[in-house]
């Protein structure tokens, strides 16, 4: 006796139907699992045998063999339990055959369902082929927000029994909760002084920029960085989903959060943990957790140099491949780099008030850590100083939302069309290469600060004016 | 390059205010001692940026009014009075405690030979082949003080050449300069103690160059900038309040003076070109 049911894996930020083939044969009982099962699926066999019977359903005492197709795909977690069991009671006829549903869920030994990483999967699986879905009754609310897709929760098997056999198309899906206004780390109101970081970061959040932010401890570096997310316009819909895969082939549930993830790897970080790894399964990285939103790399200099360098696919493509034995992933990783680093080992090299402790020799030492390619591509560099205490005091400076408000109305403009350069602007370019202030490289990014600078002011081109603020804003470490 | 050459004490190339010294040795000079007279920027290796910012500045200033800056050559104080003058093209003297074809700190290379390459001079009383040694160094510091016709000592603690510097500089008739710094700055410490004993606070370069020129006459050379950038430089950060604009007009105007060729970046500072 056969049956198959259909559970979800999630593979290089994207999701992918397994089907759950279950056979009952006529031998004595034994359970066999196949389909490169990992040690948590290898063990549903214990929690399915066990939930089954808590459920007051019968067991059959034959041999049930379950493979888990594509079988050579291999298979991690235990959101595949509910399929399985749903699949071992079809194919004994305990129950009909449940047809077309996704199923994920982890089951408990006293039948229950519990909610697993990949529930949100088992939505986008939903939305896309037109099928419903059954989740923990914990995580439907939330999944059931992904555009188009049809998610029931039930809290026990007994309930996804009793479902399945009302006929799923029966009831109402779970609502959507409503999506939860994003929440940012702090207000930029709170940023005193650094008018000139602020607008760097400002510019930045309107033209997609990376951004280098130097000097000495305490200035505020990482204050800054991490209110960069709270004025990019909140994720959308589509963008809500990609972030909330990438985080559950991770093992992170943020549910469908409009806000912009935020990661901040320590210098200790290894490379699997920067741009992703994992042994059997791919996992993604911190390039990848930081998908739509920022990556601040603090103390950038600390880093082994072969690690920052690895940071440069994913930001050369907006994606990295990961490459494990058995298994290639590719996850987005397209992210906003923000880097911080102080001027020299101590810290103090052109302090106004503490001496440097370092010599000239280290100093330069501390700077070959970090790779010319990768310098490069910090389109914007500050200095971000510690503040005199006459700065601290003086009207407040513009908050998260209004700044927030400049940069959405920028970034609508960017995606319209991309503002050209008047013929003046031109020019000065020109001069600014000949003259050799600028490199090649330099006109290019100075032409894509002018840009951003220019959709921020709503101007129609991107007049001389534009061109010499990027020029101004053009620091170097 | 040229060769090193022995001035010995009462020839015509001989600095006279080595005669000041008892002891007055002959010297070993690469380059050209030249007729201005000297001024010496003296101060700690472990300075603050503001020590910095100072000696580059007292640096450039005695340049522009046409004096010889005269230095040791070492990292902090020395090193950015040498660059202060050398940015101005002015006469550069350094004297070093090993021999003049010997440049210590290694790093300083580069400035060693831009002050042999624009005229400027490298001093010592040692013979070519020398290596740095510590006890040769406050002996080199008798011969800075007698070289120059005043002592300016920028950042020092109470231990240090500067104030060995000073301290013989004063004993031969030398004026001494300390720039008053914060009571509880170690760095601020030596100078303030000069004053204390006597040394004339200095109180900004243009200062510096009125208190000197009433020492050594007026000075040679005046130069001026237009857009009200010192030539010691400023942090572009300080820009918006030098010139009183906001951050974006700060911006475009800094864009624009660089188009014109008229300021250039030093890392985050921003020098008259």
């Amino acid at each position: 006796m056969y049956a198959a049911t259909t559970s979800v894996a999630l593979v290089g930020g994207d999701v992918r139907g397994v089907e759950v083939q279950v056979h009952v044969g006529r031998q004595s009982e034994q359970f066999k699992l196949s389909g490169l099962p990992d040690t948590a699926v290898r063990e549903a066999k214990d929690r399915v045998r066990a939930a089954v019977a808590s459920s007051g359903i019968k067991f059959p005492n034959r041999t049930v063999t379950v493979n888990l197709a594509p079988a050579h795909l291999p298979k991690t977690g235990t959101d595949f339990d509910l399929a399985i069991a749903i699949g071992v009671l079809a194919a004994s006829r305990e129950i009909p055959h449940p047809g077309r549903v996704v199923m994920v869920g982890e089951l408990a030994l006293d039948g229950s369902v519990r909610r697993g990483s990949s529930s949100i999967g088992a939505a986008v699986l939903s939305a896309r082929s037109g099928v419903s879905c059954v989740v923990a009754r914990s995580a439907a609310a939330e999944v059931a927000a992904v555009p188009g897709s049809s998610v029931h929760g039930v809290s026990s098997l007994a309930e996804a029994v009793a479902l399945l056999r009302e006929g799923i198309d029966q009831r109402t899906p779970a609502d959507a909760k409503r999506a939860e206004e994003p929440e940012a780390f702090g207000d930029l109101v709170e940023v005193r002084g650094q008018p000139l970081a602020r607008r760097a970061l400002e510019v930045a959040a309107a033209g997609g920029h990376h951004v280098l932010l130097h000097g000495p401890p305490g200035g505020g570096k990482t204050m800054l960085a991490r209110r960069l997310p709270g004025i990019l316009p909140p994720l959308g819909d589509d963008e809500a989903v990609e972030v909330a895969l990438v985080h559950a082939a991770a093992g992170l549930n943020r549910g469908l959060s409009r806000s912009r993830p935020f990661r901040s790897p320590h210098h200790t970080a290894s490379r699997a943990g920067l741009v992703g790894g994992g042994s059997g399964v791919a996992v993604p990285g911190e390039v990848s957790l930081a998908h739509r939103g920022v990556l601040f790399v603090d103390e950038m200099a600390e880093f082994p140099r072969s690690n920052l360098d690895t940071l440069r696919q994913p930001l050369e493509d907006g994606r990295v491949t990961v490459a494990r034995r058995g298994v290639t992933a590719t996850f987005p990783s397209s992210f906003h780099l923000v880097g911080a680093t102080n001027p020299c080992p101590c810290g103090y090299l052109g302090d106004r008030r503490k001496p440097c402790e370092c010599r000239p020799a280290v100093v330069s030492r501390y700077r070959q850590r970090v790779s010319g390619p990768l310098l490069d591509r910090f389109d914007l560099v500050v200095k971000v100083d510690r503040l005199e205490a006459s700065a601290v005091s003086g009207p407040d400076p513009d908050s998260t939302s209004t700044v927030r408000d400049r940069v959405t109305a920028a970034h609508g403009r960017l995606v319209e069309d991309a503002p050209v350069l008047s013929g003046e602007a031109e020019k000065l370019l020109a001069t600014a290469l000949d003259s050799s202030l600028l490199t090649g490289r330099g006109v290019y990014r100075v032409r894509r600060v002018a840009a951003s600078i220019c959709a921020l002011a709503d101007d129609g081109a991107v007049t001389e004016e534009h061109v010499a603020e990027a020029i101004g804003l053009r620091g170097e470490w | 390059m040229s060769e090193p050459v022995l001035v010995a004490p009462g020839s015509d190339a001989y600095p006279v205010g080595l005669h000041d010294l008892e002891d007055a040795p002959p010297i070993w000079v690469l380059g050209e001692l030249g007729p201005a007279p000297g001024v010496a920027v003296v101060g700690t290796r472990r300075c603050t940026r503001y020590g910095l910012d100072l000696a580059q500045a007292f640096g450039a200033a005695i340049s522009r009014a046409g004096w010889s800056t005269v230095s040791g050559l070492a990292r902090g104080v020395d090193t950015a009075a040498h660059r202060g003058c050398l940015r101005l093209s002015g006469h550069a003297v350094a004297v070093l405690g090993s021999g003049v074809d010997y440049c210590y700190p290694r790093e300083n290379k580069v400035l060693y030979d831009r002050i042999v390459a624009s005229g400027g001079a490298i001093v010592s009383e040692y013979p070519p082949g020398t290596p740095p040694d510590r006890w040769r160094f406050p002996a080199r510091n008798r011969l800075i003080a007698a070289m120059s016709a005043a002592v300016v000592v920028v950042e020092a603690a109470v231990t240090g050449g500067a104030l060995i510097t000073a301290r013989l500089g004063a004993e031969i008739g030398r004026p001494v300069f300390a720039v008053p710094g914060d009571v509880d700055r170690e760095m601020s410490e030596g100078c303030n103690r000069l004053i204390r004993d006597g040394a004339h606070p200095v109180l900004g370069s243009a200062d510096l160059i009125e208190e000197l020129s009433l020492v050594i006459g007026p000075p040679a050379r005046v130069t001026g900038t237009d857009h009200g950038i010192p030539s010691e430089g400023v942090a572009v950060s300080e820009l918006p309040g030098l010139w009183s604009l906001t951050v974006t007009e700060t911006l475009v105007k800094l864009g624009r003076l660089e188009l014109e060729g008229k300021v250039r970046r030093l890392g985050d500072f921003v020098v008259p070109a």
